[in-house]
C-alpha cells in the first residue's frame, strides 16, 4: 500500500510539475495568434491548439491539484471535526468520486474509439487490439474547422489523465487509511 | 418519478455531499452521473460526463481563466503594487479618512488588472493594513474598507465570476464586462461616500496625516504619481486591441498575463520564490475552477434534460400567479441568503443553472442580470460564516485584527453594497448604458 502510494504520488507529481509550465505554452501560443493576426497571416491551428493545451494542463495536472488539496470542500461540518473523523469520511466519499471518474473514462473510451471509427458496443476491447495492431481503423473522426486535426490523440491524452486522477484518489484513499490505522495504534 | 421531485432530490443528495466535506467538483460530478445513469441508462446517460468535457474544451473563453489568474498571482506575489499604495498614502493622506479612500483607489486599480479578490485582498491585508493602523485608523473600519474594496475584483473587468456566468448564461463576455464598469465604480463611489461621512462625524476614526509626513518635494510627489500608471498600462494594452476588434478576448488576456509578468521582471520582482508561487498555484486553482465546471456541466445537461426550468417557471408564474418582480426580489434574498453559508464557487455552479434560465423565461435582460449575480456573490464573499474574503482576511491579517473585528467591519459595507444591488435593481441602464454603447445595440 505505502509502495502504490508512493509510486502514484511521485508520477503525478513529476507530470504535475511539467504541466505547470503548460500556462507558458498557452501564453505564446496566444500571443503568436495576436501576433500574426495582426501582422500576418492569421494562423488557423493557434485557436485549437489553444483548446488542446489548455485540456492537457487542467485533466493531466488534476492529480498534481489534488496532492497540494487545492480543490475546496465545503467546511461548515468538515472544518472542526477531527484528524481521525475526517479521515474515516473522506474515505467514504472519495469512493463516489472514483465512481465518478471511471464513469468519466468510460465515456472517453468509448468516444475515443468513436474517432478512430468504430461505433459497436465494446470500445474497451476494440482500442486494446489496436494498441495490439489488429484492430481495425476506420473513418477517422476530424474536428469540423479549417484546421482538421484529428481528434483522437486529445481524448487519449483525456483518458490517460482520467486514469491517473483515478490512481491519485486511490492513493488518497489509501492515506486515510493508514491515517486511521495511526489512529487505532 | 414527476420531474421536479428528481430535480429536488439531486439538489439535496448534493447538499448533502457537500456537507460531508466531498471535494466540491467530486459531488458535483458524482450526482450528475447518477443521475444521468439512472434515468437515460446505456442510452447516453455513459457519456454525459464525458461530453461535458468535450463542450468545455470548445469553450474558447475560458481559455481567459487560467491567463487572469496568472495575471493575479503574478501581481500579489511579486507585490509590484507597493508603489500604488504609496501614491495613494502621499496623495490622498492629508483628507481625514484619505488613506482609506486611497485604499478604495488602491483596490480599483487591482481589480483593473486581474479578475479575482485574492490579490486585492494579498495587498490590502499585507501592505495597507498595518500602514492604515499605524496611522490610528480605526480597526474595524480599515478591515471592512479592505474587504469590501478587493471584491470589486469580480464586477470590474477582467472578472472571473462574470466569465463563468457567461458560460452559463450562454451570454457574451465582452458585453458583461463593459456592464460591469460603471456599477462597480459607482459601488466604489459609494464606499467613499460613506468613509467620508463616517469620518466627517467622528473624526478619530481616520485621522488625517501630520504635515511633515506629508510634505514630500513636489518632484518626489510627482515620481510616485508614476506608479498609478503601471496598472493603466496593463489594462490599455489588454483592453484597448480587444475593444478595437483586433484581438478577441482571450488573444487580450494572453497579452495582459504578459505584461504583468514582464513588468515584474523589469522591476526586479520576479524571484525564483515568486515564480514558482505563481505559477503552481495557478495551476492549483485553474484546475480546481475547469474540474468544478467540468462536473457542473454534466450537471446543467441532465437539468435541461429533466425540464425542471420550465416545470418550477410555470410553478410560480401560473399556479401562484406571482409578478416577475416579485420572483426577481425572493430569487435574489434567497441567493444573499445561501450566498451566506454556502462556499461561492459551490453556489455559482449549484444555483446559476437553476436561476439564470429562469430569468431569462421571466424576459428580463441577462446582461443586467449578470451584475446583479456578481454583486450578490460579492456580498456573499464578505458574509459570515462562510466568506472567502472572511477567511482570506483571517488567514492574512496582523495578529491584534481579531475575528470579531472582522466580522463587525463588514456590517456597514454590506448595507451600501444592497444599497448599489437595489440601484441597479432599479435603474437597469446603470449596468446597460455601457455595453449598448460600445456595441450600438
Amino acid at each position: 500500500m505505502r509502495g502504490f502510494i508512493r509510486g502514484v504520488d511521485a508520477v503525478n507529481y513529476r507530470l504535475g510539475r511539467v504541466m505547470m509550465y503548460g500556462i507558458f505554452v498557452l501564453m505564446g501560443i496566444l500571443l503568436w495568434s495576436s501576433i500574426s493576426k495582426t501582422f500576418f497571416l492569421p494562423t488557423l491551428w493557434t485557436l485549437e491548439m489553444a483548446q488542446f493545451v489548455m485540456v492537457g494542463y487542467y485533466i493531466l495536472g488534476g492529480p498534481y491539484s489534488l496532492q497540494l488539496g487545492s480543490n475546496v470542500r465545503m467546511d461548515l461540518l468538515y472544518g472542526d471535526w477531527s484528524k481521525r473523523r475526517k479521515a474515516w469520511f473522506d474515505a467514504v466519499t472519495v469512493l463516489f468520486l472514483i465512481f465518478y471518474l471511471a464513469v468519466l473514462i468510460y465515456g472517453a473510451v468509448s468516444s475515443t474509439a468513436y474517432s478512430l471509427g468504430y461505433w459497436k458496443d465494446a470500445p474497451f476491447s476494440f482500442l486494446a487490439s489496436v494498441m495490439i495492431g489488429t484492430g481495425e481503423i476506420g473513418t477517422v473522426e476530424r474536428s469540423p474547422s479549417a484546421w482538421r486535426p484529428y481528434m483522437w490523440p486529445i481524448k487519449v491524452v483525456m483518458i490517460a489523465g482520467f486514469l491517473l486522477m483515478l490512481l491519485q484518489c486511490v492513493s488518497e484513499l489509501f492515506k486515510d487509511f493508514l491515517r486511521l490505522q495511526e489512529a487505532e495504534t | 418519478m414527476p420531474y421536479e421531485m428528481i430535480a429536488t432530490l439531486m439538489f439535496s443528495t448534493m447538499m448533502l455531499m457537500l456537507l460531508t466535506g466531498q471535494r466540491v467538483f467530486g459531488a458535483i460530478g458524482f450526482v450528475a452521473v447518477v443521475a444521468a445513469l439512472l434515468l437515460w441508462g446505456d442510452k447516453g446517460g455513459f457519456d454525459i460526463g464525458f461530453s461535458a468535457a468535450m463542450k468545455l474544451m470548445k469553450w474558447y473563453p475560458l481559455l481567459t481563466l487560467p491567463m487572469f489568474i496568472f495575471m493575479g498571482y503574478v501581481l500579489s506575489e511579486s507585490k509590484i503594487a507597493d508603489d500604488l499604495y504609496k501614491m495613494f498614502h502621499v496623495w490622498m493622506g492629508g483628507l481625514r479618512g484619505g488613506l482609506a479612500i486611497g485604499t478604495i483607489g488602491l483596490m480599483v486599480l487591482i481589480s483593473a488588472m486581474n479578475g479575482l479578490s485574492v490579490a486585492g485582498m494579498a495587498i490590502g491585508a499585507t501592505i495597507a493594513l498595518p500602514e492604515l493602523l499605524k496611522r490610528g485608523y480605526d480597526k474595524r473600519m480599515v478591515t471592512g474598507v479592505i474587504q469590501a474594496g478587493s471584491s470589486l475584483g469580480i464586477l470590474v473587468p477582467p472578472s472571473v465570476v462574470l466569465v463563468l456566468y457567461a458560460m452559463i448564461a450562454r451570454q457574451p463576455v465582452g458585453q458583461l464586462w463593459l456592464a460591469g464598469i460603471v456599477p462597480g465604480l459607482m459601488m466604489a463611489a459609494l464606499f467613499i461616500l460613506y468613509i467620508i461621512l463616517r469620518c466627517w462625524k467622528n473624526p478619530e476614526l481616520g485621522p488625517a496625516l501630520n504635515a511633515e509626513e506629508r510634505d514630500l518635494p513636489i518632484a518626489e510627489k510627482l515620481r510616485l504619481l508614476r506608479a498609478g500608471l503601471l496598472p493603466l498600462v496593463i489594462f490599455a494594452v489588454m483592453m484597448v486591441p480587444f475593444v478595437n476588434g483586433w484581438t478577441s478576448l482571450v488573444e487580450s488576456s494572453a497579452i495582459g498575463a504578459m505584461t504583468a509578468f514582464m513588468a515584474a521582471v523589469v522591476k526586479g520582482r520576479m524571484t525564483r520564490e515568486v515564480f514558482e508561487n505563481s505559477v503552481r498555484n495557478t495551476l492549483g486553482i485553474t484546475c480546481m475552477f475547469m474540474w468544478i465546471i467540468l462536473a457542473a456541466l454534466a450537471f446543467g445537461a441532465v437539468f435541461d434534460g429533466l425540464g425542471a426550468v420550465k416545470a418550477i417557471e410555470s410553478l410560480f408564474t401560473e399556479r401562484l400567479g406571482l409578478n416577475p418582480w416579485v420572483i426577481l426580489i425572493m430569487m435574489q434574498l434567497s441567493f444573499i441568503v445561501m450566498g451566506t453559508f454556502l462556499d461561492d464557487t459551490a453556489m455559482l455552479v449549484i444555483v446559476a443553472p437553476l436561476y439564470v434560465p429562469l430569468v431569462g423565461a421571466l424576459g428580463f435582460d441577462l446582461i443586467w442580470y449578470g451584475i446583479l449575480y456578481t454583486i450578490t456573490c460579492q456580498i456573499a464573499y464578505m458574509t459570515p460564516p462562510f466568506g472567502y474574503n472572511l477567511f482570506l482576511m483571517r488567514a492574512m491579517a496582523p495578529p491584534e485584527i481579531s475575528i470579531q473585528d472582522i466580522y463587525r467591519s463588514i456590517g456597514p459595507f454590506v448595507l451600501v453594497m444592497v444599497g448599489a444591488l437595489i440601484l441597479v435593481m432599479v435603474f437597469p441602464q446603470l449596468a446597460l448604458w455601457l455595453p449598448n454603447y460600445v456595441y450600438g445595440k
